[in-house]
């Protein structure tokens, strides 16, 4: 029944295959930290502990515990307790499933440093700031270096013999180098722009001309520190597909047939676009994650910061929180590329395979 | 080699393996040359003297010093994280697609998972685990473990395109094992692409080394040029314009990388005539 | 009145050290209205040069040194590319290409390609009008239109590919086509309804003339009125199909027919004989005879004297020594 319809066909597939690397990612996301033998309760304890009478720590052990879902529960909500009247350590599974009922309920858990804000909160403050500055930056990026490369390729000559090799440097940045960089020159010796920062200090976060200025202030180091290095990659990567497919041959007898310019214009940019809109669905994660290392370099308040502290603070819940939403995003992103591709390129969809999708 | 003798004649390779070379040669005999010191010669941050031409750090040591160890330590993560990149990527790709099939197909989806699921979330949750006992070995393993998606596909394509060549045919002809076949016929015609590839692991590998130690997650037992950015961070020197606590490492790094980046694409005009004109 | 006269044509190169490559030299013939002339040669011999400068498609690194080329009276010199775009290619002078799989744009249907070749040369027609036409074209080649017409090129077979090109390369009924090896990538049952589609519109008047480029010789007997024998740039032989096929008087086109082999009545026993040696580089100008290096019976005034075009046998020969 379903192969009458090819292109829903080709979207439910992809859509299984997504969810089923989802789980996978979230089991990774469970299990990878824990493989230390770190008991979160124990590190926490060892600040919360102090100055409390010992009832008033066991209390509070015995309390953390069931929030971070590390004790056995009874069916009356109550912990279970072994013979000593100790609270009963949940196993790896129970502690898995235990998770994966709070996520489904939305709780990703409480944050330890930020007790008792909880994971879901700090991320929600967090993310607008990363989308308002990884989502253009990457866009804009992409558009405009595969644009740039593209004309590279047609024109060759003199734009080509500086443009190339001005890329190529760009390109190879690493990006926190390069952001590095920018905050040295543009904010220190030159201070011109903010080093760090979403906003100036003084400003709070609210609908008014007086904050917006200052975030786009702060936006402006940032968005270029990841914007050069994105374009300049796209256009090496255009410049090579649009010097390959120059040479074809299917270009050549566009030309025997005396079409417009224009016209082999526009059979030339579309299929090179093709391998580049792949090569984003392939490094759509180093993507965000180098954005996400942008954001730590200028402590900008996104996830990258929140990431940030939360390492530096062992804070597992927050840790794992972002890692999950960083997967989920990534996933996300990608299968919307993959459906792109899939309409964009009839070869896709003729050739669709489970696993040689992407 | 007629193949060196080419590489030898492409200016982006000479630049590239020269920076390289001299990079490497310095990390390994540097130490002879240079006293290298951990101990606290200066104050919090002296700027740059004539003994000590890159300044102190923040506990009054010594930059040059530091940026020895520091590269010797990066260079030796990229390359043991290149080395198990490699290995595991070219076994899978190659058998992979030399296969194909079923086999092709299943290793193809766990591939397609690694590729989907970032390696540096990976690389994070991984680390933040061990919150004692990162040493340089145990990055580098990681750092190898997770990204080897990039050379399986990469020698997957090259292997799926050979299988269908004629002289693979006779050897399965005549009777070799797929092993045989495979290390016999295979492996060397795909060499040079295998040998591109270890490049690019390795710079990766230097890269995520960076990345990760400079967001506190690195080794916590030696120097590498990523913590020295982390201590630069930490200790707000990026905003104090104290430039010799990050400059220097940057530079290493961007060097490094970008001189490995030369080599490869170099090798790749060489390799594949399409793209030379 | 011919309908195509290539006059004394002569092309060149100029590679990135400023050298002049001769590749074509001294050209000359004409076709009348329903002639197929074939033109066989060795790879390397100009043949894919010829066809550039035949429609006058001049695209550096490649030039015209002399001569001309006329279609229906109207000379293909000195025009500027957008002239020679609008009003020669596809519509008086058009080209079949080798490899029609390549020679499609795989991300763009067959209906869309053909139509932005109708858009291209005829102004202010509509899209309605031009699917109507090409679907009243794309009726007579015996394909379901439909089907082919909505396709893109990877689901349709070798075949239908091959003969949608053909389609597409006479849609605006040229007069003149050039086919470059329109048959060699196929197997010999769809070569044949290749053929036979080309013959079906050359009969419907489609279009007018034909050159048949191939290496195949014995198709090139089944298909050509005329064949043409090039060598090294030039034309060392040209004459009926009978002619050339079974009474060659050049050294050149004996070596290529003994070694050709073939299974026609009165052919079986020959052994085939392979030619030794390779082409000249054009590069250097070359006195004399180009295929004296590896000319069977060349004599030494071979090498000096340059050969002109005589007639024998009713044929043209360029050999002083042929009879």
């Amino acid at each position: 029944m379903l192969k009458q319809y090819p292109t829903l066909r080709f979207v439910l597939m992809r859509a299984g295959w997504y969810f089923l690397t989802f789980l996978v990612a979230v089991t990774i996301n469970f299990f990878l930290p824990r493989l230390g033998k770190n008991n979160p309760v124990d590190i926490i304890m060892g600040k919360a502990a102090t100055g409390l009478s010992n009832e008033d720590a066991r209390k509070k052990e015995e309390k953390y515990l069931q929030e971070f879902g590390l004790a056995k529960v009874g069916k009356d909500g109550q912990l279970l307790r072994d013979a000593e009247g100790k609270p009963m350590k949940a196993g790896r599974l129970e502690q898995f499933g235990n998770y994966i009922k709070m996520c489904l309920m939305g709780d990703l858990g409480t944050s330890f440093q930020k007790y008792p804000k909880k994971v879901v909160d700090v991320i929600k403050e967090a993310v607008p700031w990363t989308i308002a500055l990884q989502l253009p930056t990457i866009l804009f990026g992409w558009i405009v270096g595969n644009i740039l490369g593209a004309l590279a390729a047609y024109r060759r000559g003199v734009f080509d013999k500086v443009f190339f090799p001005f890329a190529l440097i760009l390109s190879s940045f690493p990006f926190f180098v390069f952001g590095m960089l920018l905050v040295y020159y543009f904010a220190v010796l030159l201070p011109w722009f903010p080093a760090m920062g979403g906003y100036a200090n003084s400003v709070m976060p609210s609908f008014s001309m007086a904050f917006f200025s200052s975030a786009a202030y702060h936006y402006v180091l940032p968005f270029f520190s990841i914007f050069l290095i994105l374009a300049g990659g796209q256009a090496i990567g255009m410049r090579s597909m649009g010097i390959y497919e120059l040479g074809t041959d299917y270009i050549k007898y566009a030309k025997w047939l005396g079409l417009k310019e224009g016209k082999i214009l526009t059979y030339l940019f579309r299929n090179a676009m093709l391998p580049q809109i792949t090569g984003l669905a392939l490094s759509l994660g180093t993507m965000i994650g180098g954005a996400l290392i942008t954001e730590m370099i200028f402590s900008y308040p996104g996830l990258g910061m929140a990431m940030l502290t939360a390492i530096q603070n062992n804070d597992y819940p927050m840790i794992q929180g972002c890692t999950l939403i960083v997967t989920v995003s990534v996933l996300i992103a990608n299968f919307t590329v993959d459906i792109l591709i899939g309409f964009l390129d009839p070869r896709v969809k003729a050739g669709l395979q489970m696993g040689k999708g992407v | 080699m007629k193949l060196l003798k080419n590489l030898l004649k492409s200016p982006m390779f000479v630049i590239g393996a020269s920076i390289f070379l001299l990079t490497l040669l310095i990390a390994l005999v540097g130490p002879l040359f240079y006293k290298i010191t951990t101990a606290r010669v200066g104050a919090q941050y002296d700027a740059p003297t004539a003994k000590f031409i890159l300044g102190m750090d923040d506990l009054g040591r010594d930059y040059v010093s530091l940026l020895l160890l520091g590269l010797r330590s990066s260079l030796f993560v990229g390359f043991l994280a290149g080395v198990i990149a490699t290995t595991i990527g070219t076994l899978i790709g190659i058998y992979g697609g030399f296969r194909g099939g079923v086999v092709d197909d299943i290793l193809n989806m766990v591939t397609n998972l690694f590729v989907v699921i970032p390696s540096f979330v990976v690389l994070i949750l991984i680390s933040a685990s061990f919150s004692e006992g990162r040493s340089l070995t145990l990055i580098g393993v990681i750092i190898g473990m997770t990204t080897w998606t990039w050379s399986a596909r990469a020698v997957r394509a090259q292997s799926a395109a050979l299988k269908s060549k004629d002289h693979i045919s006779l050897a399965k002809l005549n009777g070799d094992n797929t092993l045989r076949v495979l290390l016999v016929h295979i492996l060397p015609y795909i060499f040079s692409y295998v040998f591109m590839v270890f490049i690019l692991q390795v710079s990766s590998g230097i890269l995520s080394e960076a990345a990760i130690s400079m967001i506190g997650l690195g080794p916590m037992d030696t120097v590498s040029l990523g913590t020295i950015l982390n201590q630069a961070k930490n200790t707000g020197a990026l905003g104090d314009g104290i430039w010799w606590a990050f400059i220097p490492a940057t530079v290493v790094i961007t060097l490094i990388v970008f001189a490995l980046y030369l080599i490869n694409t170099s090798m790749e005009g060489v390799f594949n005539p399409r793209l030379r004109k | 009145m011919a309908i195509f006269e290539v006059d004394k044509l002569s092309l060149h190169y100029l590679t990135r050290f400023g050298q002049k490559i001769h590749a074509v030299t001294d050209v000359s013939f004409t076709m009348e209205q329903g002639e197929i002339l074939g033109i066989a040669g060795e790879s390397g011999c100009g043949k894919s040069t010829l066809v550039n400068g035949l429609m006058g498609l001049f695209i550096p690194p490649l030039y015209p040194t002399s001569g001309d080329v006329r279609v229906g009276g109207e000379s293909l010199m000195n025009r500027s590319p957008e002239d020679v775009r609008a009003n020669i290619l596809s519509r008086k002078v058009s080209m079949i290409p080798q490899g029609a799989f390549n020679a499609l744009n795989p991300t763009r249907k067959v209906k869309d390609i053909a139509a932005d070749v109708m858009a291209a040369h005829i102004k202010g027609v509509d899209k309605k009008q031009i699917y109507e036409r090409l679907k009243e074209r794309f009726d007579l080649f015996g394909m379901d239109t439909n089907k082919v017409l909505n396709s893109h090129p990877i689901q349709l077979t070798a075949g239908e590919r091959q003969r949608s090109v053909i389609g597409i390369s006479t849609l605006l009924n040229p007069q003149m086509v050039i086919a470059d090896e329109p048959t060699s990538a196929l197997d010999v049952t769809t070569q044949k309804v290749v053929i036979k589609m080309i013959f079906d519109l050359l009969e419907k008047g489609i279009f007018s003339t034909m050159i048949f480029i191939t290496h195949e010789l014995p198709l090139l007997r089944h298909v050509a009125n005329n064949i043409a024998i090039m060598y090294a740039g030039e034309i060392v032989e040209k004459g009926t199909a009978e002619q050339v096929v079974f009474d060659p008087r050049h050294p050149y086109t004996k070596a290529l027919m003994g070694a050709m082999l073939s299974a026609e009545p009165g052919q079986k026993q020959r052994k085939p004989t392979a030619i030794e040696g390779a082409p000249p580089n054009l590069a250097n100008p070359i006195t004399g005879c180009r295929f004296a290096e590896r000319c069977p019976q060349a004599k030494p005034e071979c090498k000096q004297n340059k050969q002109e075009i005589r007639i024998v046998g009713d044929r043209q020969v360029r050999c002083d020594y042929a009879e």
